[in-house]
């Protein structure tokens, strides 16, 4: 796939851009909505550390690597794992957590340690605003107000 | 001889006497005392009660007479029914009404009559208690006599009512035991559990069935026992709402897991209605349960199917969603136009949730799954510098389901869209206000735009979206559309009949 040409499309604002880069891991079973969201955020400038399907593959990752964010999908490949992942993650490894699921009601009640949820199918605008969000959380920078599509948590 | 005449209803006065039972019964010693003591006061050798049934006088009790009936055109005592206080006689052979009267001028020569009503509470006159003489009594009877006459009467009376009065009661309780024989006869053989209650809630009967699932001693759940019968986790649940409906009357009706003979507890439905008198006072409590194990199992089966179907079709929307999103990243021409494709198919998507069967879990965020909520979520993007919504949505809120979803979804994601690209919210301080309203059968949406740029003249070309948006509205809703360019903006209304959102429930309504 031809990615080169991306940026004629994009604005770049470098400096904006490297204040914000982050260390990304995708937990999505889907492989497409995966490949479309990886893009997305390397287009951000971030990098993605990984892209994994199930829970456990996803605690080895975060073992062996320094994680600023997780995109979690709740239906993974092992099953509907995701909570007590980005639960974990997010208490126990320091991860800044963002639940990205088609079944927003899972989490109604909330997530301890993490930040919220955004609903999918979503887009590459949703996406950005929400992890600059999430990032400007995890960095303590003041933050005006909440994306609007981002659902979050007490 | 006169034969006396009748000036009152005479089948409804036979019909009341009737009603006392006592016609062609045994002499009893109530009426025979009574009579003897008339006899006795009144210095009369004869004395009876005397009832004036069809054609002949029949005595519930006689003395000096020595039969216990005679024919009514003979008879003293059908003259005194015509009479209220009685009626005295001195002489029947100086009166004109006992001329050739045979028992005046026969064997019996009767000659002194004095006799007393005997009228039930309801006004009819059911006979006489009467003395008899064959001497003349030109005074009549003394006052005493008078008085004893009109007490025993009296007395009499009070006989035939009271035994009535026993009678009804009896055959209340022989009903009452029918009823009940006839209730156990069906409560015993019913497939269900069927149990019954005092009006405090005490337990009293549990039928066969009851015993034979929960395989306890029969007797041994009455009172408040059947409660430790429960689940644990569902006793105090099922207490509280039993003696909710002790306390108001309200139909009890609870779903709760009951201890089978095996152990095994299964989920039940209770049921009881009460039984009221005629002062509406609670006399008693029927109650069934139904064991819903089996039902429950399946319904969540399909819960469970129809959840993990909901799951995977939004996960389609999001994969079609990023799908489209790869494929412009190879035609950076498309960019655009996939944009605009992939929004529409989110608003579809974000529609879907709203709709889709719902348990606790798959409900959306936010709320109920109104159009409201649903269009709040899905001009949720369109917020001013502060976070604020730019999209008002105002009036009367109505519910809608999947088949106008899509329609819904499409006309206002196009309407927002557009609004964003050429209307008030592609000018900072532009907002849009959306009223919606029930009108008779019809069901209005007003789309209003302010601040955006200046109208000047009507769009030339209608592009896909508008297109779109018409189609959703007079294709598939069933309604019109109506856009004016004023200056000051778009007015756009929608019209639909007020069933399109929600035609099964309309259906369902018709019923």
């Amino acid at each position: 796939m031809n990615r080169t040409g991306i940026s004629a499309f994009r604005e770049p604002d470098i400096r904006h851009n490297k204040a914000m880069t982050a260390r990304i891991l995708i937990i999505e079973d889907e492989a497409l909505v995966a490949m479309e969201l990886r893009f997305v955020l390397e287009d951000l400038g971030h990098e993605v550390v990984a892209t994994v399907a199930d829970a456990n593959t996803a605690r080895s990752i975060a073992a062996r690597n320094d994680i600023d964010l997780a995109l979690v999908d709740i239906h993974l490949s092992d099953g509907p794992t995701g909570i007590d992942l980005g639960r974990e993650l997010g208490q126990e490894r320091g991860v800044t957590v963002l639940f990205m699921t088609a079944n927003p009601g899972m989490v109604r009640e909330g997530v301890a340690g993490t930040i919220g949820v955004l609903s999918k199918p979503t887009d590459e605008r949703a996406v950005q605003t929400a992890v600059d969000y999430a990032l400007a959380r995890r960095t303590g920078r003041p933050v005006e107000y909440a994306p609007p599509e981002l659902q979050l948590f007490g | 001889m006169t034969a006396a005449a009748l000036p009152w209803n005479e089948a409804e006065r036979l019909s009341a006497l009737q009603a006392y039972g006592i016609l062609d019964t045994e002499p009893e010693q109530a009426f025979d005392d009574i009579v003897r003591l008339a006899s006795r006061i009144c210095d009369a050798p004869i004395a009876v009660v005397n009832l004036i049934d069809q054609g002949r006088q029949w005595f519930k009790a006689e003395t000096g007479l020595g039969v216990r009936e005679t024919p009514l055109d003979t008879s003293f005592c059908a003259h005194a029914l015509l009479q209220e206080d009685g009626m005295v006689i001195p002489d029947a052979a100086r009166d004109v009404r006992f001329e050739g009267n045979p028992l005046v001028t026969g064997e019996a020569g009767l000659r002194f009559y004095a006799g007393r009503l005997l009228k039930s509470a309801d006004g009819h006159a059911l006979g006489t208690l009467c003395v008899l003489d064959t001497q003349a009594r030109p005074g009549g009877l003394t006052p005493l006599q008078a008085e004893t006459l009109d007490v025993l009467a009296r007395q009499v009376m009070a006989q035939l009512e009271l035994r009535r009065a026993i009678s009804e009661r009896e055959e209340g309780v022989i009903a009452l035991a029918e009823s009940e024989a006839k209730f156990r006869a069906i409560a015993e053989s019913m497939p269900q559990m069927v149990w019954s209650s005092q009006p405090d809630g005490f337990h009293d009967y549990y039928n066969a069935r009851w015993y034979e699932f929960t395989g306890v001693p029969a007797g041994s759940t009455d009172g408040e026992a059947w409660n430790a019968m429960f689940h644990p986790d569902d006793r105090a649940r099922a207490w509280e709402a039993w003696g909710h409906s002790l306390e108001t009357g309200d139909l009890y009706e609870i779903e709760y897991r009951l201890r089978r003979a095996d152990g095994v507890y299964r989920w039940t439905l209770g049921r009881a209605t009460p039984i009221r008198n005629e002062a509406g006072d609670i006399t008693r409590w029927f109650g069934t349960c139904t064991d819903i194990e089996d039902l429950k199992r399946s319904e969540a089966g399909k819960d469970l199917l129809s959840q993990e179907l909901s799951h995977r079709i939004k996960n389609i929307f999001a994969v079609v969603s990023s799908l489209i999103a790869l494929s412009a990243r190879e035609h950076p021409e498309a960019r655009a136009f996939a944009g605009s494709v992939r929004d529409r198919i989110n608003a579809l998507a974000r529609a879907h949730e709203f709709v889709r069967p719902h348990s606790e879990v798959s409900q959306p965020l936010i709320g109920d799954t109104t159009l409201h909520t649903f269009l709040g979520a899905l001009f949720k993007p369109y917020v001013d510098a502060s976070g604020r919504s730019r999209v008002a949505i105002e009036g009367e809120d109505a519910t809608f389901d999947d088949q106008a979803a899509t329609s819904v979804a499409l006309l206002f994601h196009e309407l927002a869209t557009n609004a964003a690209k050429y209307g008030a919210l592609s000018a900072a301080g532009g907002t849009v206000l959306l009223r919606t309203r029930n009108d008779g059968d019809r069901f209005i949406l007003t789309w209003t735009e302010r601040g955006g740029p200046p109208i000047l003249e009507e769009p030339v070309r209608q592009g896909f979206g508008s297109a779109l948006a018409s189609l959703s509205v007079k294709g598939q809703l069933g309604g019109t559309l109506e856009r004016r360019w004023e200056p000051g903006g778009l007015i756009l209304e929608a019209d639909l009949p007020a069933t399109a959102l929600s035609r099964r429930r309309a259906a369902l309504g018709k019923k």
